[in-house]
């Protein structure tokens, strides 16, 4: 076979056993938080724009779910109406069957810019939420060092973030939102500003942290790598108007392995991505062929 | 030695040649530590240099002559008033010599000199000196070290209640729109008034004492207080008041535990900038009423002639002022660690309140 002839990969809708499973098994747990037909028009100056239409999904306990799309496709807009950041103009988000009407210690939010208050120490940081929910000095303090300890940054704990380097605070701002016990995480494209190293090794750093903590993650990227490699399942959005194209099961076995990257279900998940970010005309006209249930 | 027709490529790096001397006029790049020091010592060298030739230097400007022998007086003329001890203009000097010349009477003779009011260094530094030693010269005038203490004393009550209403109605104003709306335009009305135009208005209404002195600084300073600090409060960083929704703060907890704590160190700088304004308007204040203080001072010294205790006076001021704000600048080294990453200094305080018993201890969030 000639080098530079395609590989031949297998469908991404080809399931391994233990995927497959897998997918049942999480398709059966509990869901977290809807997202109901949500919509958000803002005024703009050529009459009103659609950024989100209806948007519809939903995320169930312990899942890795992403949402990944073009630039304009809304995706930010969407986690901060997630948050309670934003409103939706129609629709509504729903945790634990209760909506969400604004921000809230439930929802934590790691965000793409560093957010760690200047002010405080890498512990304080960590306490914040704990204080603000009138937890006593002693025991936030307690709280905030095991936390620092899950992301590894116990020996950072009276340094000021300005000391810190783009992965430690990123790192002091998962514990700091973690340390709250939020019912679900959301992770507005935290790595995207780090350097490609630093984002490798975050990314398994982060893997590491949901399979030891009882969290369900929801997680904004535009990086396809990252978003085959962390998630079990991954909304893909489309721009004008910000739509769901699709939800794709990740056919990549757990635990997530670097080596996978280059393994063939990792490849054909990353190529269907591909094809419908940057082709989603084509992509969706030829749509998914009918389910393969492999053996 | 390198090959001169080598081509300039990674492999001509050389780890051992001399770095690169920062050059004097680089585009926003920083001094070498040495050119910044001798840069900031010429400062103040190149104009008391400056003050120095025109001072002592003869040829340099002079512009009158210090009559020390008025020649022949019996000579009539035109310029005959020229006396001894007579500072003169060049000119008139001139005529009376030609006066005299044309009598055949002994000439007159004299030094060149500047005006009274270019007093050399010489001078004023004695006079700070004096003006600390000898009493002052009329009964019922004050000491220089007093008048300072009592322009002190008029600075800091005006900048205290400009500060006590000004910081919270700007944080306010800054962090809710409506407060911004409420107060922001009118305090922007008023800004646009001359604090010393409210003079009259003050001694009526406060008396000829202190009062009134102290609510001129406090108008120049409150309403630009209010603006200032409203418009430093709006740069927080929004992420910070998201992240900490999100982290389950209330309203008000976001204004005390983000805004006033993201704020603080941007304020203080800005109370620096301040405190000078209240500076500017110490010297209209203290002319209203019954006068007082260094502008007294300089007001009467000046009555007298007494140019040398003028200049005194204002250095003072200036002294003063640059005391104050180099202190303050030390002081925010201490108060905000973060920014100066002087962790030591943080250890130290957190140290000091661990020992203070609970109640004792200052309720930040340091």
């Amino acid at each position: 076979m000639p080098l530079d002839e395609p590989i031949a990969l297998p469908s991404y809708l080809d399931h391994p056993p233990e995927v497959a499973a897998r997918v049942q098994e999480l398709a059966a747990r509990p869901v977290v938080m809807s997202v109901e037909a949500l919509t958000r028009t803002f005024e703009g100056t050529n009459g009103p724009m659609t950024a989100l239409s209806r948007i519809t999904f939903e995320v169930r306990k312990r899942e890795f779910i992403s949402v990944i799309g073009p630039s304009g496709c809304g995706k930010s807009t969407l986690i901060r109406i997630l948050a309670g950041l934003d409103y939706p103009t129609g629709g509504q988000v729903r945790l634990d069957a209760r909506p969400v009407v604004g921000p809230g210690a439930d929802r934590g939010m790691v965000f793409q810019g560093y957010t760690l208050f200047p002010w405080l120490t890498v512990k304080k940081n960590v306490m914040f939420g704990l204080k603000m929910k009138g937890v006593g000095n002693a025991q936030a303090e307690k709280i905030a060092l095991e936390w620092l300890e899950v992301v590894g940054l116990t020996a950072a704990r009276d340094q000021y973030p300005a000391q810190l380097s783009g992965g430690m605070k990123q790192r002091v701002a998962i514990a700091r939102a973690l340390a709250n016990e939020p019912r679900i995480l959301l992770m507005d494209e935290p790595f995207g500003a780090l350097d490609a190293q630093t984002r490798c090794s975050m990314q398994a750093h982060l893997l590491r942290i949901w399979e030891k903590v009882d969290v369900t993650v929801l997680f904004i990227t535009h990086d396809l790598d990252e978003a085959v490699y962390l998630s079990d399942r991954i909304v893909v959005l489309g721009a004008n108007p910000g739509r769901i194209l699709e939800i794709i099961d990740v056919p990549v076995s757990r635990p997530r392995r670097e080596e996978q990257f280059l393994s063939g279900h990792f490849l054909a998940t990353k190529k269907r991505l591909e094809d419908l970010i940057h082709r989603p005309e084509v992509a969706l006209a030829n749509a998914a062929p009918p389910t393969v249930h492999a053996a | 030695m390198r090959d001169r027709g080598e081509e300039l490529d990674a492999s001509s790096f050389d780890p051992m040649a001399e770095p690169v001397r920062p050059r004097l006029l680089a585009v926003r790049q920083p001094l070498s530590r040495r050119a910044s020091a001798i840069a900031g010592v010429l400062a103040f060298a190149i104009p008391f240099v400056l003050w120095c030739l025109i001072s002592y230097v003869p040829f340099l400007w002079h512009p009158l002559v210090l009559v020390t022998d008025a020649g022949d007086k019996s000579v009539p003329g035109t310029h005959s008033y020229v006396s001894e001890g007579q500072l003169v203009d060049r000119a008139d000097f001139a005529a009376r010599n030609a006066e005299l010349a044309r009598a055949g009477a002994r000439q007159a003779r004299g030094e060149r000199s500047n005006p009274i009011y270019l007093q050399p260094p010489h001078a004023v530094g004695r006079a700070l000196y004096t003006a600390f030693t000898t009493p002052p010269e009329g009964t019922g005038d004050v000491w220089l070290h007093e008048s300072l203490w009592q322009s002190c004393q008029v600075i800091f009550w005006g900048f205290f209640w400009s500060a006590l209403l000004g910081l919270p109605i700007g944080i306010l104003c800054g962090t809710f729109a409506l407060f911004s709306r409420l107060f922001e335009p009118f305090v922007d009305f008023v800004r646009y008034m001359p604090a010393p135009v409210f003079g009259a208005l003050a001694v009526t209404v406060l008396g000829l004492a202190d009062e009134p002195k102290i609510a001129i600084i406090f108008i120049g300073t409150f309403f630009q207080m209010v603006l200032v600090v409203a418009n430093t409060t709006r740069t927080i960083d929004i992420g910070l008041l998201h992240a900490a929704q999100t982290l389950g703060a209330s309203r008000r907890q976001l204004l005390f535990h983000v805004v006033v704590p993201g704020v603080v160190p941007a304020l203080y700088r800005d109370m620096r900038i301040l405190i000078g304004w209240a500076w500017t308007y110490l010297v209209v204040a203290e002319l209203i009423g019954e006068k007082s203080g260094l502008s007294a001072f300089i007001y009467q010294q000046q009555r007298y002639r007494h140019f040398d205790n003028v200049y005194a006076a204002i250095i003072i001021i200036g002294v003063a002022g640059l005391a104050i704000d180099q202190l303050l600048a030390f002081g925010a080294r201490y108060l905000f660690p973060w920014e100066s990453g002087n962790t030591r200094l943080a250890r130290l305080a957190r140290g000091v309140r661990r020992v203070l018993p609970d109640r004792l201890a200052p309720a930040r969030v340091i």
